[in-house]
């Protein structure tokens, strides 16, 4: 995974409730504004934000966010980490990939957050938790 | 002489102090020695009825800080049912439907649509669709600020349960970058009739008035012809 001792963490969050879902989004939305992102941008973090911790929420049960600012490949960008510690991802390439849910969702949560990114991390094992990477050039 | 008084006084006196001291253990902060006799052993009782005081003063600061904390603790707690009362009584109030138009329903959604506010908003707008017999729901979303895929099935679920009613609802108030963002995610909103503002699904729903109303026009002329025949 990408990672950068450089990095400037902006913030986090702990996950433990619905309600630090919507928390956690506000908390991004404003750090992608401070850091003049545009107001699609802005959006689009913060909804692929909003699916990463729903899913966090719904399969973990909680988790926590980090947003930095830093540089990777050289350029400017808001790297988001959502790391949780819960039943992991058995086979990525099918959570990845469009319409597949195991739980009640419509099945977009995941590569949908991918599309609204610049970059996707993720690192996943079973029975030890889900590490999610997201960057955003700004 | 006075040294044989003494000591037969000190085993009384000592009892004296014992049974205080087991008064004190138990409970009771009133007893004191309170001895009348000054001789060598009076110092220790004064010493001990001091002790006594001290810690009497101690346990009613404790008892007093442990009330105030109490109080704090029963405040805090009021204060926060007031919040849950408040946060349940906003579920109420966020989803207000009214009819705005012979026909046309209007339910604006103003903040975050988690599961539990999306229920209660699609019981209020059944309801009023079952209550008023209007066939046309405008669901205005200005004021939702990110439409995630949880929040979009929500729509999706609230559209297809009015349609089951006999109503078409409308989807309003869809910001570019909302637009932009529900076609990355993959969500397709194409069987849901949407519009860019509240106003331009007030003329959309306006129109189809007209048109129903027409159609019932028409049904009406062609009927008492049909007597004729």
């Amino acid at each position: 995974m990408t990672s950068d001792k450089n990095w400037e963490e902006l913030g986090r969050k702990n996950l433990e409730s619905e309600n630090d879902i919507v928390m956690a989004r506000q908390l991004v939305r404003h750090y992608a504004k401070q850091l003049r992102m545009g107001i699609v941008d802005q959006t689009r973090v913060t909804t692929a934000v909003s699916e990463l911790l729903r899913n966090m929420y719904n399969y973990a049960g909680g988790g926590e966010i980090k947003i930095f600012s830093g540089l990777v490949d050289e350029k400017d960008a808001l790297i988001i980490t959502c790391s949780d510690s819960g039943p992991g991802i058995e086979d990525l390439e099918l959570a990845m990939s469009d319409g597949y849910t195991s739980g009640m969702g419509m099945g977009y949560g995941l590569p949908g957050a991918k599309r609204l990114v610049d970059r996707f991390e993720i690192q996943s094992k079973v029975n030890v938790g889900t590490t999610v990477r997201i960057i955003k050039w700004r | 002489m006075s040294e044989k008084h003494n000591i037969t006084n000190i085993k009384k006196r000592i009892d004296r102090i014992e049974d205080i001291l087991a008064a004190v253990a138990a409970g009771d902060l009133d007893a004191r020695i309170n001895s009348e006799t000054e001789d060598d052993l009076s110092g220790i009782e004064a010493a001990i009825d001091l002790l006594i005081d001290d810690l009497t003063d101690e346990l009613k600061q404790r008892e007093k800080m442990q009330k105030e904390v109490e109080d704090k603790l029963s405040k805090i707690q009021e204060q926060q049912k007031t919040i849950v009362q408040q946060q349940e009584d906003l579920l109420e109030l966020s989803s207000p439907v009214s009819k705005v138009w012979d026909n046309v329903l209007i339910l604006p959604v103003i903040g975050t649509l988690d599961s539990q506010r999306t229920q209660i908003m699609m019981e209020n707008l059944l309801e009023k669709i079952v209550e008023t017999g209007c066939t046309i729901s405008i669901l205005d979303i200005t004021g939702v600020p990110t439409v995630d895929t949880q929040v979009a099935n929500h729509l999706l679920k609230t559209v297809t349960s009015a349609r089951l009613l006999g109503a078409e609802c409308i989807i309003s108030g869809i910001s570019p970058a909302i637009a932009q963002t529900i076609v990355h995610l993959g969500i397709d909103l194409s069987s849901i009739k949407t519009k860019a503002t509240l106003q331009d699904a007030m003329i959309f729903a306006m129109r189809q008035n007209k048109r129903t109303d027409d159609i019932k026009l028409q049904s009406l002329y062609i009927n008492p012809n049909e007597k004729e025949e």
